[in-house]
């Protein structure tokens, strides 16, 4: 950490939260309109019904699906960084570790949309809340959505309560620096933090505990998520890699689109002392390292329906490679398993404008493999006279439009308005190269 | 009789903030408490600390949350007593799934419990014998001493190359 002083790293990220500029508001407007396309998209579809939609008969799992599965991965690598990596004591992800658990906690949000626009008739979400209905209906536990109920809404007060804990002292760094109503505000959201040694006595042991916890929770998250198709006797889907094949792509794509809004973010607020080059390397290195999990469980797949003689799942896998959706397939292998290894090299790895074109590459990858699993299973079922092909529609389109406006919407909000680097963090970086050594 | 005076010595390292509670812990001044920017083993060890108690409330939420899940789900299944698929109504596999999630999600909440009991929080209080400057750069040793002792205790700072600050 070159030249870097507990006052400048206060200073830097200070500095990042003065009042934004017109060009900044221009940006979060333009967002906000998508936000409103995406929701004028969704009141249409309740108002019309889920037939605006392109889900069919036999693809009923369209877009709607793909973009939880998309978003809930993008929302893994927050907790792997700031919790999987906190426990390994890897002081690299420090200056990157509060971006990425908020990006997790918008993310998991969301993903928390989709369940509720694909299920059509949103008012009757309540049904999967285990109390007593007017037909004193109760929950089926046995059913794998029914896991994924309880694994995501775990998920998101997790890394929600996880996100704030963190953000603790940073929040009351900048009430001791703030004035007027900013101050009062600052003032109660920090709760009467003063880094007194009683508090961080406690606070370390927490904060370690929360790590710990969060650790299983999120490979168990992508793999409750992995048995919604699992589960189901459909070929492709039925298979017993899917929960760390699932792990290990929502790691995949959640690193590369911590480099997407890194690498600008970095640029933007004038980060590059305290977001260094070999902090992108790192997680480019591990861009490489779950690239080859992914790829090794993409060629699985396909070895294991050769393997088992079955003549469903050998139709299912040739049909992926070369059928209908081949350029899915083409797009999910290139784009998420060979691409990546171009950080192998050094020179490729460490200029920003490569890691940023590559990170989006995997993003734009893992969104294809995940239309390839979901939608390829149920299209090409064991019944040849069920075959069916799927189409998103323009409201499909306009919500998915929406959806990541939302995300980068809450994103500039954030970034502009709470610090989007653990000053704490980079400080104990700078005393012992870990974080809340608990 | 005359209240005690609340005298704080600000430090810019962990060195100076350590050798000065050795120090402190020689003399007649009553220790209060350190403020810091980080979390320090250091200074934790100086001041001899036990092990925070958080952990405790996070296993009991834990246990909580795995019995929880598990009466959830066969709570639930019971009500409807209607065999799926060959499937047992009180299914222990699957409701491992439920079980595990609230494991955690009550650890969880056992975790925050145990956070703000133990710490306080939220503390109202919190900003009385305080310096803004402990969330920045430096480390504040807060300290009290009879009116008299007052610049005695300003020397001992100072000699042990704090910064001095008197609260009213």
């Amino acid at each position: 950490m070159p030249n870097l002083t507990y006052a400048s790293i206060d200073q830097t990220v200070l500095n990042t939260l003065t009042p934004p500029k017109r060009y900044y508001w221009a940006i979060v407007a333009v967002l906000f309109l998508g936000v409103l396309v995406g929701a004028a998209c969704w009141t249409y579809q309740i108002f019309v019904g889920i037939g605006v939609g392109g889900q069919n008969n036999p693809v009923a799992w369209g877009t709607y699906l793909i973009n939880f599965v998309f978003w809930v991965g993008i929302a893994h690598s927050g907790t792997l960084i700031s919790a999987i990596l906190h426990l390994f004591r890897a002081g690299w992800r420090n200056p990157i570790a509060r971006a990425a658990e908020t990006m997790t906690v918008f993310a998991v949000c969301i993903a928390g949309l989709f369940p509720f626009i694909h299920l059509g008739r949103v008012w009757q979400v309540y049904y999967m809340i285990p109390y007593p209905n007017q037909r004193l209906l109760w929950p089926n536990f046995l059913s794998p959505l029914m896991f994924d109920v309880i694994a995501i809404s775990t998920y998101l007060t997790v890394s929600s309560l996880f996100w704030y804990t963190g953000l603790l002292p940073d929040l009351a760094a900048i009430r001791d620096r703030s004035e007027g109503i900013r101050k009062k505000i600052f003032t109660f959201l920090s709760m009467g933090w003063t880094g007194a040694h009683e508090q961080w006595r406690h606070y370390t042991r927490g904060y370690l505990f929360f790590a710990a916890l969060a650790t299983p929770l999120v490979i168990s998250v992508h793999s409750v998520v992995s048995w919604d198709f699992a589960l189901g006797i459909a070929p492709g889907w039925h298979t017993t890699i899917f929960a760390p094949y699932f792990v290990a792509g929502a790691i995949h794509s959640g690193l590369a689109m911590v480099l997407t809004l890194m690498i600008p973010l970095r640029k933007i607020f004038s980060y590059q002392k305290i977001i260094t080059k070999e902090v992108l390397e790192n997680v480019a290195k591990t861009i490489v390292f779950t690239g080859l999990i992914v790829g090794f469980a993409y060629a699985t797949e396909f070895f294991i329906a050769w393997y088992s003689h079955n003549s469903v799942e050998i139709e299912q896998f040739r049909w992926r490679a070369m059928g209908d959706y081949r350029w899915g397939f083409y797009f999910m292998v290139f784009c998420n398993t060979l691409i990546p290894l171009l950080f192998l090299f050094k020179k490729i790895r460490t200029t920003i404008a490569t890691l940023f074109i590559i990170s989006l590459i995997v993003n734009f990858g893992m969104w294809w493999e995940r239309f390839v699993i979901i939608v390829g299973g149920v299209a090409r079922g064991y019944s040849p006279h069920a075959w069916g092909l799927y189409t998103p529609s323009l409201i499909e389109y306009g919500i998915m439009l929406g959806a990541f406006s939302l995300f980068f919407f809450l994103f500039l909000l954030f970034a502009k308005h709470l610090p989007s680097v653990s000053m704490t963090e980079m400080k104990e970086t700078l005393d012992h190269g870990d974080s809340h050594a608990g | 009789m005359q209240a005690e005076k609340y005298i704080m010595g600000l430090f810019k390292n962990e060195d100076q903030v350590v050798s000065t509670l050795a120090a402190l812990n020689d003399s007649a001044y009553k220790f209060k408490r350190v403020h810091s920017p980080i979390p320090s083993h250091r200074i934790m060890d100086a001041l001899n600390l036990k092990k925070s108690k958080v952990g405790w409330f996070t296993l009991a939420g834990g246990i909580i949350g795995f019995f929880s899940g598990f009466a959830l789900a066969i709570f639930c299944s019971v009500q409807w007593n209607l065999i799926v698929s060959g499937k047992p109504i009180i299914s222990l596999i699957p409701f491992f799934i439920v079980g595990f999630e609230l494991t955690i999600l009550f650890a969880v909440f056992g975790n925050v419990i145990g956070l703000l009991t133990q710490a306080r929080l939220p503390d109202a209080k919190g900003m009385e014998n305080y310096d803004p400057r402990c969330s920045g750069e430096h480390f504040g040793v807060l300290a009290t001493c009879e009116p008299m002792q007052q610049d005695d205790l300003k020397d001992f700072f100072q000699q042990n190359g704090g910064e001095v600050k008197v609260f009213d």
